[in-house]
């Protein structure tokens, strides 16, 4: 049965479902799938339409037949047997070599992060389907019109696990090329390929003369088969009727274009209707046989993807992996991934994408943390701050196993290695899921002294990797790198094992380059120089830490050097500004003019001035200048920094300052008091409040109010734990009772939501007496918090302060 | 963000520019808009039925037909808020005021395409959207499903009945045909 698709020259698909069913009277608002039950001699005779006009596959009417969209009165199950039973119906019919598909469209419902739908929910809607489909009968498993690379993700992956039939999945691309989600084409390629779906392509959407451009790129990222299924133009609406203008014969032209770009299975969407797929059948009879028409590249490209953003890991150019989150000889990530702070975590990715990391490692390694659920947690709360690729890294099968299946697109994978335990393990976890893989050159006996040694084991991994299914093109090579410290030879030996296993295997390779200068001084001088002895020898990708300018440096400079940043763009922006003064970094903003003056000065200093006019930048600048000249830091926060924030909180309280600039004062206090603290001694610096366990309650995904609440609080000095949004009632009492809170607050916007604010009252209160509930919220009212039981009201995040500096019985002046 | 007669300072400015200038890279505004005649206090098609009822069916009265619209940002805005969210407060305020303001716009502009589809002694009431007032927000679903607008434009509910992507807004416009002036 897996040879259906590979029928040549041209395989056949039928034309539009839901306009047909809407002449013969299917009204907007109705379901579809219903008519399976209520009207099968209509569909039937939809079907029996297409393959007499040559259609080789019919779609049965299940696109919405998944428990997610799916609402009607009768059973679901009767309604996807009695689809494939009529499209069956249908074949027989009219005889011949005929096959019937189950038709699996999107669920109708936005995924987390971007809605509140789960991943795993969506999985068991189209597991749920694809089990019935394919006892019902079905030939092949179609998944069409998806708009989202991760629902796209979960609905291949039901497809696989639950049947084995073949696959072809389709996404619809908007005007510019993209999915509503925002992937492009090689996201897509990438990610179903990864998935190891037997054919691909494009549907809806877009017109047919519209789909060539990214037939053509679709042709360059894939080997597999392409499928279109365009509609019949793009929809126009005349007299209140929606309307495809795009006749018979010049879709047959258009699409024959495509064929010649690639596309070598063929259908119509929206708008299409038998008499389009008669005029199709012509194009196979001009055409040589399929082999010859889709020539394969003959090496892939090494793709790896978020849901919207496609990196190369190239051969003849580098990329930068951040490691930065990697909680290995770094205290603070320690802490805040012991803690959950997962603020922390997000701000670390947000700064290495600002400075050019083009994928980041999430490594959560600490010992006692539960890993298969804090890096499922950490990679999808990354994943909804950064579009850039992961680098999923954990030596835990269940933790890879877990956050591989939950991440949205294609990830690098760190890492196997020789060892056969290893192997076992990794590569058929990438085989299911899809990725590219880092492959250590290590197994049972260590780390071969030579390159000879290493490069051995890259070829068993590599012959390994071969028997399920994975290319070279699906691994990137970690020659590993050792302390020149320790062996004389080890810089030496990284570099030519590199050279050859480009050379040799036409693999590519990664390196964390920072080990070389591990036990020496000056490191980060080491690193960059050996970092360009790396790029030189060909490494495809370092693990470096992109906010090092040295490195950064070393990398830009490496590619102005050697052409690959043509016209030198990329060094010429970043460091037009520069001058011996400041080597190492763009010019910083010089405070401003101040056009406005409605907060009234008070203090005199540098400091306070930039807080208050909430310059970030600035006031770090001032407050690492007043430390230089000589003032104590206790003298620095309590007659400068203390000083504007007071000024600028009751500015706002007496409504002279408005919440944006009470924010960006808030924030230039806090980036000051961030030097400051560094100067402090060990124990003074531990002068923080709290905690307080925020979030925004179940239900509810608007977390604009408790982020200002959260910005607020930690630039006043309390230790702020944010649980995010949409947060069970359970999660946020077990957070308060592990972190001995004294106080929750709780935010929630609609109406729909308070009444689980007051389920996480009452749960709070039964749970932790003594625990003080706060609440705040655009529908909310003093009164109305009073009667679902909560402590405390405040209407802005000012008055939380207020509350909590109350409560925590700490000085209003000593509020830092 | 309002700031009542009070101007915002230099750096503040500055901020809101710069944030407003990324936001209009990263949106793709999409939009649908679709007439459906109301018929004893109901727009009916198939098997959903919205109801026309209290304040809404005063604000349409006299309409025999009206628009349902649906515009939104798209998720990519959505993305930008939760990023500059994680980093700053101030900016977070800053984005979502620019994410108001945009969205508005683009249901301006809705309006208007729909104006210019109107027959000359048609006009348009202003729009009414689910939750204002007792239209309740529970005719999101049946205004989003007449409107297929999960497939057509991207914009779904959550089951606390919100909007995703949160930057979209879902409207009914009434038509309004004038009496001829005899």
């Amino acid at each position: 049965m897996k040879d259906i698709l590979n029928k040549t020259p041209l395989l056949f698909l039928d034309g539009g479902m839901g306009t047909q069913l809407q002449a013969k009277g299917l009204q907007p608002g109705e379901i579809p799938e219903l008519w399976n039950v209520t009207r099968p001699q209509d569909v039937r005779a939809v079907h029996e339409a297409y393959f007499t006009a040559g259609a080789d596959v019919v779609y049965a009417n299940t696109f919405g037949a998944n428990a997610a969209k799916y609402h009607g009165d009768a059973p679901l199950a009767d309604v996807l047997t009695a689809a494939i039973g009529i499209a069956r119906e249908a074949a027989d019919n009219v005889g011949g070599r005929r096959f019937v598909a189950l038709d699996v469209g999107p669920t109708g419902r936005l995924l987390k992060p971007a809605g509140d739908f789960e991943f795993d929910a969506a999985y068991d809607a189209f597991a749920e389907q694809v089990s019935i489909g394919a006892k019902a009968g079905a030939d092949l498993i179609v998944i069409e019109t998806m708009g989202d690379t991760y629902e796209l993700k979960a609905a291949v992956l039901a497809a696989k696990e639950n049947a084995s039939l073949p696959i072809l999945a389709t996404v619809a691309l908007g005007d510019d090329g993209k999915l509503l989600t925002g992937g492009n084409v090689e996201c897509v390629a990438a990610l179903l390929e990864g998935l190891r779906v037997d054919a691909l392509g494009f549907n809806c959407g877009l017109g047919p003369d519209r789909m060539l451009p990214y037939v053509k790129r679709l042709a360059t990222s894939t080997t597999l088969h392409i499928a279109v299924k365009p509609n019949a133009g793009m929809p126009k609406v005349i007299d209140g009727r929606t309307v495809f203008t795009v006749g018979p014969e010049e879709f047959a032209q258009d699409i024959a274009t495509l064929v010649e770009a690639g596309a070598s299975i063929v259908g119509g969407c929206c708008g299409t209707t038998p008499a389009h797929i008669v005029a199709l059948q012509s194009l196979a009879t001009n055409l040589p046989p399929r082999a010859t028409n889709h020539q394969p590249q003959t090496t892939k490209r090494t793709l790896i993807t978020s849901g919207s953003r496609a990196v190369e890991i190239p051969f003849d150019d580098s990329i930068i992996i951040g490691e930065r989150i990697n909680p290995t000889g770094k205290k603070k990530l320690k802490v805040a991934l012991t803690e959950g702070d997962v603020a922390y975590v997000l701000r670390e990715a947000i700064s290495q994408a600002e400075v050019g990391a083009h994928v980041l490692d999430v490594n959560v390694g600490v010992p006692g943390l539960d890993e298969p659920a804090v890096l499922d947690a950490t990679v999808q709360a990354v994943q909804s701050v950064t579009d850039l690729p992961l680098q999923i890294d954990t030596s835990d099968p269940k933790a890879l196993k877990r956050a591989l299946r939950h991440y949205n697109g294609k990830a690098l994978v760190n890492s196997v290695n020789g060892k056969e335990e290893s192997m076992a393990c990794v590569l058929p976890l990438v085989a299911q899921y899809g990725g590219v893989v880092v492959a250590l050159t290590l197994d049972e006996a260590g780390i071969p002294p030579t390159a000879d040694g290493r490069l051995a084991i890259a070829k068993r991994i590599l012959a390994r990797g071969a028997e399920y299914g994975l290319a070279p093109s699906d691994f990137v090579i970690d020659v590993l790198c050792l302390a020149v410290s320790a062996d004389a030879s080890s810089a030496n030996i990284i570099l030519e094992t590199m050279r050859r296993v480009r050379e040799e295997l036409g693999c590519r390779t990664c390196l964390g380059v920072s080990n070389i200068s591990f036990g020496l001084p000056a490191r980060p001088l080491l690193n960059a120089s050996f970092y360009t002895m790396a790029l030189a020898a060909g490494l495809s990708a370092g693990i470096v830490n992109p906010l090092s300018a040295d490195m950064m440096t070393a990398y830009r400079a490496y590619r102005a050097l050697t052409g690959k940043d043509r016209t030198c763009a990329e060094w010429i922006a970043s460091f037009k500004d520069w001058s011996p003064a400041s080597p190492s970094q763009s010019a910083t903003p010089t405070l401003q003019q101040d056009t406005g003056n409605q907060i009234p000065e008070t203090g005199n200093s540098q400091l306070s001035a930039a807080i208050r006019r909430g310059l970030k930048a600035d006031a770090a600048t001032a407050a690492r200048e007043a430390l230089q000249n000589g003032k104590s830091p206790l003298d620095i926060i309590d007659g400068s920094i203390v000083p504007a924030l007071e000024t600028v909180g009751k500015g706002f309280e007496s409504g002279n300052v408005f919440l944006p600039q009470l924010l960006m004062a808030a924030e230039a206090a806090g980036a000051a008091f961030e030097i400051v603290r560094a100067a402090l001694p060990s124990q003074d610096s531990g002068t923080v409040k709290g905690p307080i366990i925020i979030a925004t309650v179940k239900g509810d995904i608007h977390d604009i109010g408790k982020n200002i609440c959260r910005a607020l609080l930690e630039n006043y000095g309390f230790k702020t734990i944010d649980l995010g949004r949409d947060v069970p009632p359970e999660t946020i009492v077990e957070a308060a009772r592990r972190e001995k809170a004294r106080l929750v607050g709780l935010s929630a916007l609609m109406t729909t939501t308070v009444c689980f604010m007051e389920q996480t009252i009452k749960l709070v209160h039964q749970e932790l007496p003594g625990c003080k509930v706060t609440v705040g919220g655009a529908v909310l009212t003093a009164d109305y918090a009073e009667q679902i039981g909560a402590d405390n009201y405040s209407k802005d995040a000012m008055g939380l302060v207020r509350y909590a500096e109350q409560l925590f019985d700490t000085p209003a002046d000593k509020a830092i | 963000m309002r700031m009542g007669r009070t101007v915002p300072d230099g750096a503040l400015a500055a901020r809101v520019a710069e944030l407003r200038d990324e936001a209009l890279t990263i949106i793709r505004p999409a939009h649908i808009g679709r007439r459906f005649p109301i018929q004893d206090g109901n727009i009916v098609s198939g098997s959903v039925r919205l109801a026309v009822a209290g304040t809404l069916a005063k604000h349409l009265v006299g309409c025999r037909s009206a628009y349902l619209a649906c515009g939104t940002l798209g998720a990519g805005f959505d993305a930008f808020q939760r990023r500059v969210s994680a980093t700053s407060g101030a900016d977070a305020l800053i984005v979502q005021a620019i994410g108001a303001a945009l969205i508005e716009k683009l249901m301006d502009d809705v309006e208007a395409e729909i104006r210019r589809e109107l027959q000359p002694n048609e006009t348009l009431v202003s729009r009414y959207s689910p939750g204002y007032g007792d239209f309740p927000l529970t005719a999101q679903r049946e205004l989003l499903s007449l409107l297929d607008a999960p497939r057509k434009v991207g914009v779904s509910l959550t089951d606390t009945l919100l909007m995703v992507p949160s930057k979209s807004v879902s409207a009914i416009i009434g038509v309004k045909e004038e009496i001829p002036t005899t």
